[in-house]
């Protein structure tokens, strides 16, 4: 190679990368809440008994599902304050990033739920609601006492999976501007004029890696302890 | 034709084979007897390598092999002279019922395509199913598909046919059917190994019976020996429990 | 806010230029990860002891950090690296003069073979073993029964994973201007920058991925379709 490989460069990153993990962490937490209100919004919708809403939400989740996260991203970005901007007279292109970032992502997450949520849903068996609801339930309590942990269990291994695309696409973030775990790592580069980059990227990518190992751990955990009382059948 | 000698078999700490012997000729129907977990289903697997075996030895028309150190070769020769039915019929999802009978000529035997399928044809209207054969096993019920997987199993033309419990996940009403072509086969003169809980196919059909007791063989001999008249306990105990009528009558 | 649709139309055709590219990594990214990746995916099955933890060390870490850092890196290391060796073995080509595009189908296959292995494993997984154990006492070999009963089995369980993957897949080329490919997204983002057209440039190229994917999707199903006849669910006897 052209230029020696220095480790310790990883080692000295890591913590001015780290800096930055509270943020980075921050966004996706928002993002899972509204995208989990979202996403319920939706899956009620394909649920429901209205044909139009249900084709709606079918088709808001398929474009979602076909669009690159950076093209919504500026979209959003680029978009979102000129429509603000022509239609209610707001400036809103000041506004932090993370905003923007929060929506764009808040968007894709809110589609995937929807069908984890729809499919959870379906996968608990119709007996059980009927036999809570003959056991002097109410519909409300049969749901959230019986179906509801059941469906839980069933989506919990893809809901992990799906916060883990969403803090690896969040990454994408700093092509806005963000000034997050990412973003960091691109200014201490473009402060060194390029140099060490494979170093500083390294460093990024160890982080995140810790981070959706962990997730997984953690989620393989709980699910493990929802499912207490499952006999599976495999 | 073909005889196992001290076959023995573990799994983890469980010892199901405990050293088994099998004797079979030319034209033999041999059926296997004996309470489950007796390690019938086993002995059977072994001998077409679906499990290897810790211990034994094989003799193939007076060729020898150690069923332990068998290699990959080794199966592939004795399979390829042998055909196994299974208990749950294990049709090639997605073969119709011709291409899961060809597949073993064709792919297996390297027999030409419009050969296999002439061979096939005849196979299934052997088993009486010359009118299902571009269907798929999911579009057959229990019955038809284990008549596809014995169609599959004589086709091949085989030394020996095992068959592994081939009735038991039939419903009652089918069961019959499958019993009937086997009993043609037999009077035919096949070679069959036959693990069964239809002690009356046994006695009607088999030329010896083996009750087998965990992990060995209890005693042997022709059914009016084994079936009629045992000589041990345990055999006596078992035929007790499976048929409590005891109104056996070979 | 008026949109400029005549220069949105303007952007898409010039976008679509980019299309042969984009789908061209897809097509080579594809064609190497799935031999690879089914590969990948018997070394895990069957647990073959130092490979096995390597590769599980690779689909981890290939899965589990952002495809952005994957091509940041790659980007940063390989082309110095192939030069090292270009320059090492003698041979008289400028490797910096390379087709970027040659990164971009590096990093995908990375990337790619990872998730397409998981796929695979898990779909082989679902083949119940009767169907090996029927294929061996048939006669076949074990190399025939995989190639001719197990894997068109599981090929046709993963073909709805499969499907998700290419899409991410092609979603995911959108990112290969990072490594300066003229693919659809470098295209309009071009001129984006030189028209300050943003969301007309970006809308243009929305509007290809959704006919590309839709496109993609359709294939699949109708695939999935073809090949899946022998499951019909049984009507009547």
């Amino acid at each position: 190679m052209d230029r020696p490989f220095k480790p310790a460069y990883i080692v000295e990153a890591l913590p001015r990368l780290l800096a930055y993990l509270p943020l980075t962490l921050g966004v996706a937490l928002a993002t899972v809440v509204a995208g989990s209100i979202l996403g319920l919004a939706l899956a009620k919708a394909k649920l429901g008994r209205s044909r139009v809403m249900r084709g709606l939400a079918d088709a808001y989740t398929w474009t979602l599902r076909c669009t690159p996260s950076i093209v919504l991203l500026f979209l959003v970005y680029y978009g979102l304050p000129a429509f603000a901007k022509a239609v209610f007279s707001v400036d809103i292109s000041l506004w932090h990033r993370a905003f923007f970032v929060v929506l764009t992502f808040t968007l894709f997450f809110g589609a995937t739920m929807s069908e984890l949520m729809r499919s959870a849903y379906l996968s608990v068996d119709r007996g059980q609601r009927e036999a809570a609801l003959s056991h002097g339930l109410s519909e409300f309590q049969a749901f959230r006492r019986i179906v509801l942990p059941q469906a839980a269990v069933s989506a919990l291994p893809n809901v992990a999976t799906s916060v883990v695309a969403l803090l690896k696409e969040g990454s994408l973030a700093y092509t806005i501007g963000l000034v997050d775990l990412m973003g960091q790592g691109t200014l201490i580069i473009a402060r060194r004029y390029g140099a060490w980059a494979l170093e500083t990227y390294l460093a990024a990518a160890l982080i995140y890696w810790a981070l959706t190992v962990t997730l997984e751990k953690i989620a393989k955990r709980l699910e493990r302890h929802l499912s207490r009382g499952r006999r599976s059948l495999a | 034709m073909l005889r196992i000698h001290g076959l023995h078999k573990s799994f983890h700490h469980n010892k199901v084979l405990r050293g088994v012997d099998l004797d079979v000729e030319k034209g033999d129907v041999v059926a296997i007897i004996g309470p489950s977990g007796a390690g019938k289903t086993t002995l059977l697997r072994c001998v077409n390598f679906l499990e290897r075996a810790d211990r034994g030895d094989m003799y193939f028309d007076g060729t020898h092999l150690d069923m332990h150190r068998a290699s990959t070769r080794d199966m592939l020769a004795i399979r390829r002279r042998t055909a196994f039915v299974f208990q749950n019929f294990n049709l090639f999802s997605n073969k119709t019922a011709l291409e899961n009978v060809t597949e073993g000529l064709i792919t297996g035997r390297g027999i030409p395509p419009r050969q296999a399928e002439d061979i096939a044809r005849r196979a299934l209207d052997k088993v009486g199913l010359s009118n299902r054969l571009d269907y798929y096993p999911a579009k057959l019920s229990g019955g038809q598909q284990q008549r596809v997987g014995i169609a599959r199993a004589i086709a091949v033309d085989p030394e020996v046919i095992l068959f592994d419990e081939p009735t038991s996940a039939l419903d009652p009403e089918l069961i019959e059917d499958v019993l009937g072509i086997m009993r043609t086969l037999a009077h035919e003169g096949t070679t069959m190994v036959v693990v069964t809980h239809e002690i009356g196919f046994a006695s009607d059909v088999a030329s010896q019976v083996i009750f087998m007791d965990e992990g060995l063989v209890v005693e042997s001999g022709p059914p009016r020996q084994v079936l009629a008249a045992p000589a041990e306990d345990r055999t006596r105990q078992f035929l007790r429990r499976i048929l409590p009528a005891t109104n056996l009558v070979v | 806010m008026g949109l400029d649709l005549e220069y949105l139309y303007r952007t898409f055709l010039l976008a679509l230029g980019g299309l042969p590219v984009t789908l061209g990594i897809c097509v080579a990214t594809l064609s190497l990860s799935l031999p690879l990746g089914f590969l990948l995916a018997l070394v895990g099955m069957y647990r073959v002891r130092v490979l096995g933890a390597l590769a599980s060390l690779y689909v981890s870490f290939a899965r589990g950090t952002p495809i952005v850092l994957q091509i940041l890196v790659v980007y940063s290391l390989l082309p110095s690296l192939a030069n090292a060796i270009a320059v090492n073995a003698g041979w008289n080509i400028d490797v910096f003069a390379l087709n970027p595009a040659w990164y971009a189908i590096i990093v995908f296959t990375f990337n790619t073979t990872a998730v397409l292995a998981e796929i695979m494993r898990s779909a082989l997984l679902t083949v119940d073993k009767g169907q090996l154990e029927a294929a061996l006492a048939s006669g076949l070999s074990v190399w025939q029964a995989y190639r001719r009963i197990i894997v068109p089995q599981a090929l046709l369980v993963a073909l709805p994973n499969l499907c998700n993957a290419t899409i991410n897949l092609i979603k995911g080329t959108s990112l290969a201007f990072l490594m300066a490919v003229r693919d659809v997204t470098a295209i309009a983002k071009i001129e984006a920058a030189r028209a300050y057209d943003y969301v007309e440039s970006y809308l243009a190229i929305f509007v290809i991925y959704l006919i590309v994917c839709g496109i993609t999707q359709m294939l699949f199903s109708t695939v999935e379709r073809r090949l899946g006849i022998y499951r019909a669910p049984a009507v009547s006897f």
